[in-house]
């Protein structure tokens, strides 16, 4: 497949006629053969959290027999390694499956493909009741602080539900456990009583981290945590989520539409876009040399709080294309100021460019 | 019960909330009567303080008269607005910065918003009129000698114009039509609920032209309509005119927003969080646009947002806002480069940036003091890092560092109060 795609690029001059519907079809059985050579690998132990070529796919149309006509596909073919103690700042715009990803791994959606591998265990094709001893070591940081808190029930009763449900600790220690959970997160011990609406934003957040924290999870999924709170406020709660990182020893999957925040926080970053995954390496790798077009853009978009720095913007013209019907071949290619001939046809294949840095691009694919 | 009751301070007794509604109704009624009266134009013309200004604000109050005491929204701000420039609010949520457009525009949701004082001073350019009210018609000649009627490029007929100061604050609702959508107008944060979803983007452009310009047909405002659009960089102005709001993608909305306020060439344009709802890619797309008008339109743009980042790009001078009081003012050189107030030092430090390499960000402790009961000392001290004893004294006034930096602190307070 390699080769071809290279003959491909050097003939490119010529103007080759490509037939989308085959390039549909052939891109379709190197995919399957991809997930069935990858499924039989063995599951990396270093990493907490693997996933490979995730699938997730919502119906938008269903004949009167139930049939499936039309779907979205939200998440296509992600794949990542996540080791202990490691953050994965996620970033895309909106509508680029971020989210949904997130939800995926904690099975809070069921999956339509590939495989997710928790702590050495395939939890894919778990059950419900397989997922609830799983559940206490994955958990969800909500991005609205103002929906996710049940209004009836006191900061008290909050914490201590998850607690006393997993039997973390035995029922005498409850209060004192969740006292201590309260300081840990900077919130004080008279708020055991108050009611949600008594708080800020800011404060509210903290108590869904401490909701999430109650039950010592491993990995905790943070989507968009601070992009509902003020600047003075999200600089306290990224610090807090650092903090705890380091003393509980946490993983974090880090899903935010600000680089900035993502920069900050992250040592491994993946770049999404339509629902793939375009670009996946350490930090450092990729914002000192971010390969993908996209990312380019994405990196060069971000206003600078400098008024004398006058940056060399790429601005990426028209808006994202429909999930529900994406560009052929690289879905990038619409609105990519280098696209080629290639890119309108033929979808680029994922690729390690260099040791643990991944993108899709048709542009380095002859090396 | 007893002790629930003391540990919040924040707790009304009903008979309390009475007391407060009824002393409330008493302020709100005169001040409403004041807004719906009849008045002669001599009664809110007057004199700007600097000619070279568009926009100047002194010493507005505006509150809000809710059932738990009155919330002062915006609390003594002045700032003025330059000619042609651009200038920059920045603040948290709920300091006021909204509610103080919102006193600019007279959009303010009565009876419980009221200006309660101050002046807002605005230099509009006003059809000059007959005895009998009319506008008189501005005539030039053309090319075969004979004296018709002037049009702009888009071909709505013109009129004489002359420049008159109003007070906006002290102007009746029924006369601020001269000013509001003609001469400021407004982009709003949200675009989807800012356009009507059951006409057509053509039918809200056309009306723009329509209400504000005597003497204009369907045609002409058709014209108009579609040069705006293609003016903010829409590449299809006849397909996006034919559709509905709904057909269009969140940065097409915006720019039709941008569209529609630019309409009625206004000599000053409202742009509250112009971005905020939109994507990064978006975004640096509307900003290129905004930059790009800059050059183009013949008046001042006054941006309202909370990211840093998009003042430093787009403002010349920028006002930082804080619990409705205005605590520094300069250009955007002298805020970003030497800011002074505390508060604003501690906003900048806590915005992760891309070239930073820091472990730890800086964080402003605490959160913004309850509106209602505010103190009497400078509502940062509880999270200020620099407290002096002075401090707990009264609010520190405006202090100029030189002559466009102003900040409201004590610690500089040996340099000469203004």
């Amino acid at each position: 497949m390699e080769e071809q795609l290279n003959n491909i690029n050097e003939t490119e001059e010529t103007s080759v006629v490509y037939d989308d519907a085959l390039e549909a079809k052939k891109e379709k059985e190197r995919r399957q053969a991809q997930i069935e050579a990858d499924s039989t690998l063995p599951f990396d132990e270093e990493a907490l959290l693997e996933v490979r070529h995730l699938r997730k796919c919502f119906p938008i149309k269903k004949s009167l027999t139930g049939k499936v006509l039309q779907e979205l596909v939200a998440v296509d073919d992600v794949s990542f390694k996540l080791k202990p103690g490691e953050t994965l700042g996620i970033v895309g715009e909106s509508g680029c499956g971020k989210t949904t990803m997130g939800r995926t791994i904690l099975k809070l959606h069921p999956s339509n493909g590939g495989q997710i591998i928790f702590n050495g265990e395939d939890i894919t094709n778990y059950k419900s009741a397989q997922m609830r001893n799983i559940r206490t070591q994955m958990q969800i940081i909500f991005q609205d602080p103002y929906s996710s808190l049940p209004p009836r029930s006191t900061i008290g009763d909050i914490l201590s539900e998850p607690v006393k449900v997993h039997n973390i600790v035995p029922k005498s220690e409850v209060k004192d456990y969740v006292m201590d959970l309260m300081e840990k997160c900077g919130l004080r011990d008279y708020y055991y009583e108050r009611y949600p609406h008594e708080f800020s934003g800011g404060q509210r957040q903290r108590i869904c981290i401490a909701r999430a924290l109650s039950v010592n999870p491993k990995l905790v999924v943070c989507d968009e945590p601070v992009s509902a709170l003020d600047v003075s406020i999200q600089a306290q709660i990224i610090n807090l989520l650092k903090e705890l990182q380091s003393s509980m020893g946490l993983t974090y999957l880090f899903i935010s539409h600000d680089l900035s925040v993502v920069k900050f926080i992250s040592d491994k970053i993946g770049v999404m876009y339509l629902g793939a995954m375009m670009e996946f390496g350490n930090k450092k790798d990729i914002f000192s040399n971010p390969i993908h077009p996209y990312t380019q853009a994405l990196f060069s978009a971000i206003p600078n709080p400098n008024p004398d720095v006058k940056m060399n913007r790429i601005v990426l013209s028209g808006d994202i294309p429909s999930p529900a019907n994406p560009p052929k071949g690289c879905r990038f290619h619409t609105r990519c100021p280098y696209a080629k001939e290639i890119c309108k046809h033929v979808c680029p294949k994922y690729k390690e460019y260099e040791p643990g840095h991944f993108a899709a691009c048709h542009l380095y694919s002859q090396d | 019960m007893c002790a629930k009751k003391n540990t919040n301070t924040n707790y009304l007794s009903n008979k309390e909330i009475r007391a407060i509604a009824k002393a409330n109704r008493k302020v709100m009624n005169a001040l409403e009567k004041k807004k719906y009266r009849k008045a002669d134009e001599s009664e809110f013309t007057t004199q700007m303080k600097d000619s070279k200004n568009i926009l100047e604000i002194e010493d507005l109050n505006t509150y809000f008269f809710t059932d738990q005491g009155v919330v002062k929204a915006v609390n003594g701000v002045s700032f003025e607005v330059p000619e042609n420039s651009t200038v920059g609010i920045v603040g948290e949520s709920g300091c006021g910065k909204s509610v103080t457009s919102m006193s600019v525009m007279r959009l303010l949701q009565g009876p419980q918003g009221q200006i309660v004082s101050g002046s807002i001073r605005f230099k509009s350019l006003e059809y000059c009129r007959d005895e009998k009210g009319r506008p008189i018609p501005a005539y030039t000649v053309d090319e075969n000698g004979n004296t018709v009627q002037a049009v702009n490029e888009s071909g709505v007929a013109q009129y004489e114009m002359e420049e008159k100061v109003y007070d906006i604050a002290q102007m009746p609702i029924r006369d601020i039509h001269r000013i509001r959508g003609r001469q400021i107008s407004m982009i709003f944060q949200e675009p989807m609920t800012s356009l009507n979803p059951i006409f057509t983007i053509g039918d809200q452009l056309d009306e723009v032209t329509f209400i504000h310009n005597p003497g204009a047909t369907k045609e002409m405002a058709k014209k108009r309509s579609l040069d705006m659009l293609g003016l903010v960089g829409i590449a299809a102005p006849e397909r996006v005119y034919k559709s509905y709001p709904h057909e269009l993608s969140g940065g097409m909305r915006q720019r039709v927003m941008i569209s529609m306020a630019l309409a009625c060439d206004p000599r000053l344009i409202i742009a509250d969080e112009p971005t905020t709802a939109l994507d990064v890619t978006i975004q640096a797309q509307i900003l290129d646009l905004f930059r790009d008008l800059k050059h183009k339109i013949n008046g001042s743009i006054l941006l309202i947002t909370h990211d840093l980042g998009v003042i430093a790009e787009m403002a010349d001078y920028v006002v930082v806002m804080y619990a409705g009081k205005v605590i520094e003012r300069g250009t955007v050189q002298e805020i970003f480069h030497n800011p002074m107030h505390p508060y604003t030092i501690g906003l900048q430090k806590s915005k992760p940036t891309m070239d930073s390499d820091e472990d730890t960000l800086f964080n402003i402790p605490g959160n913004v003091p309850n509106p209602v009961n505010m103190p009497n000392h400078c509502f940062f001290k509880e999270r200020c890092s620099m407290c002096t004893r002075k401090c707990s004294g009264e609010y520190p006034g405006m202090i100029q560092v030189s002559p466009t930096h102003f900040v409201a602190c004590h610690l500089y307070d040996e340099k000469e109060e203004v």
